[in-house]
């Protein structure tokens, strides 16, 4: 720093900002195009990027191989099925959104940047929506962008690309309609674990209890309850929730040994029950930022 | 239209009244808000800015309602807080970049400004770098150039020269008087040291328990006790005698006579006086009072006014 000389180079005279001022949506705007790019650590060190790209990538595997099995000229062989993909890579999506929302909700209030924010255009509750769209479309790219490298996949795999196309033209909106749930609700838990506390340590570790522990306890419930109300207590585990309604939207039952087939809920039951959830977490999400001394 | 007006403003903690009942009216210029660690001066910035909602009462900040309008007003502010607020792992010009769009600046103006305002506040190559390795003197003109960005109308700064050793702080000071003064940007400043209010600004707002001590310009608090330090090479005691014979009020610290500096025609008095005596003037010198002389104690009040 070449602190002695400053003075003298940097008079250079000061010119008054003319243009346009875009306002309070341009700034959201830039705001989540901003969180977007730091869900994946893009303009970021490298230590950042680890993370989140690592476990993309992992996520897209499953799809990545069924398009090798194409590629190698197998017929008909259709190892990985869109309905059952999310169950596969169900991990891997849970350690994507405790590794992102800590770093999206935490990083401001450790650093003190959120009130710079909140002193610009940019209110708490769009704050909070610009982080909650940011994530939910990383979250997409790392469900739906595979379903359709998947459903190219399968396709190729067919003896006739456009004969499946045909047939399967019910898997498109059954993947998106599930992949968009499934990251809305996934953001919304996430986000509002992170919300409450500047510590990524702490968070990550809550969001990944939330997902692992309500898949163990479920099930579990499922299991030494004999009541019929038992059977509701699968809903307690977000992976369950989201097989179900994946499974509902592709119009598949689940398999004999599933969980779900022995709680025999009716479909929808988990898409109402993934709306509320994904409702009662943004509810925590705004509630903490309208509260939040910045 | 003024700067700022607050009426009946009151901020209440459940066991501290931050403001109390604050009544103020600011015209556009450099404001300096002085008071002691804890008067207040940090909660009246945050509430207008809407960091804070207060208790009661009301602010306008720009002529807008700070409470109702804050998105429409703050496009028009920058702030730079008294506390950390850098994110560590990117670059100042990524930083600033960011919160120039934030601000409403399309991507090219905010990339332009982003550049220039970092040079303004002297920030060069290192602009590139992460800035968790920065000095605080850099982090400090991180924050400045952050608030400056987008050409606000009102800049408020909250303790610009907290954390900085003496050659920052003067750096800062420096920076934040071009701000003022060159680039024609009004000013609202906080900070505990009054010689800090004194060198910058133009007008002081003086807090104290969340009450308004005083709001006066600068000039009005110094200009009307003016002094004149008087050294000679010999007893200044006939000196002293000899100009209040003339009817001038003389107080003698030492070797020095200060006398109270009401015309110009005091400087031929004065010289005729030293050539009737036979002295040799060593030292003849106009003296501002500083701030910080005035607020010291009532004591200090009395001493000035005795002369």
């Amino acid at each position: 720093m070449s602190e002695k000389t400053a003075g003298s180079i940097y008079d250079l005279g000061y010119r008054h900002y003319t243009g346009v001022r875009l306002g309070r949506r341009h700034a959201v705007w830039a705001l989540y195009v901003h969180r977007l790019r730091a869900s994946f650590g893009i303009g970021r060190p490298l230590s950042s990027k680890m993370f989140p790209v690592g476990l993309a990538i992992i996520a897209f595997l499953p799809a990545a191989v069924q398009l090798g099995i194409a590629a190698a000229g197998a017929e008909n062989a259709r190892v990985v099925q869109p309905e059952n993909y999310y169950r596969y890579v169900q991990i891997v999506l849970a350690l994507f959104c405790a590794a992102v929302a800590p770093e999206l909700m935490g990083r401001d209030q450790r650093s003190g940047t959120l009130a710079l924010y909140f002193s610009r255009a940019i209110g708490r509750w769009d704050y909070a929506s610009a982080n909650f769209a940011a994530l939910i479309s990383a979250m997409l790219a790392v469900t739906v962008v595979p379903q359709a490298l998947l459903f190219v996949g399968n396709a190729l795999a067919a003896s006739d690309f456009f004969q499946y196309a045909r047939d399967e033209w019910r898997q498109p909106p059954a993947a998106i309609a599930s992949g968009v749930l499934l990251s809305v609700m996934v953001a919304a838990i996430g986000l509002a674990i992170a919300s409450q506390t500047p510590r990524r340590a702490y968070s990550t570790v809550a969001i990944l209890a939330v997902f692992v522990l309500g898949s163990v306890i479920g099930p579990t419930l499922l299991n030494v309850s004999g009541h019929d109300v038992g059977r509701y207590s699968l809903l307690l585990s977000p992976f369950h929730v989201v097989d179900g309604f994946t499974l509902w939207f592709f119009g598949v039952s689940p398999d004999a040994e599933n969980q779900l087939a022995k709680a025999d809920l009716p479909g929808a039951l988990y898409a109402t029950t993934a709306v509320a959830v994904a409702i009662a977490a943004l509810g925590i999400l705004l509630w903490r930022y309208r509260r939040i001394v910045a | 239209m003024p700067l700022v007006t607050a009426t009946q403003l009151t901020k209440r903690y459940p066991k501290v009244t931050a403001l109390d009942a604050l009544n103020l009216e600011l015209e556009p210029g450099v404001i300096g808000l002085v008071g002691p660690n804890g008067a207040g001066k940090s909660t009246l910035i945050k509430i207008l800015l809407g960091l804070l909602e207060p208790t009661s009462g009301s602010a306008t900040l720009l002529g807008f309602d700070v409470a109702r309008q804050g998105p429409e007003l703050r496009q028009f502010v920058g702030y730079m807080p008294e506390h950390d607020c850098l994110p560590l792992d990117i670059s100042a010009t990524e930083f600033v970049v960011h919160m120039a769009q934030v601000s409403g600046l399309p991507r090219a103006a905010a990339r332009e400004r982003a550049a220039e305002t970092l040079r303004h506040v002297g920030l060069f190559e290192e602009r590139y770098r992460e800035m968790r390795g920065y000095s605080t003197g850099m982090k400090q003109r991180v924050k400045l150039a952050q608030a400056l960005v987008h050409d606000p109308q009102l800049m408020l700064l909250d303790e610009p020269t907290i954390g900085l050793d003496p050659g920052g702080r003067e750096e800062m000071l420096d920076l934040v008087t071009r701000v003022g003064r060159e680039f024609g940007i009004t000013i609202i400043m906080s900070s505990h040291l009054l010689g800090e209010i004194e060198r910058v600004c133009d007008h002081l707002v003086q807090i104290e328990s969340g009450r308004l001590v005083r709001s006066a310009a600068i000039t009005a608090l110094t200009d009307r006790r003016q002094l004149l330090a008087i050294e000679v090479d010999g007893p200044a005691e006939p000196l002293a005698a000899r100009l209040r014979q003339l009817g001038l009020s003389v107080r003698e610290d030492g070797r020095v006579l200060f006398v109270e500096l009401k015309d110009e025609a005091l400087y031929d008095a004065i010289r005729d006086a030293v050539v009737d005596l036979g002295l040799g003037l060593v030292r003849l010198e106009q003296q501002r009072h500083s701030l910080e002389e005035l607020f010291r104690s009532p004591a200090a009040e009395q001493a000035v006014a005795r002369v």
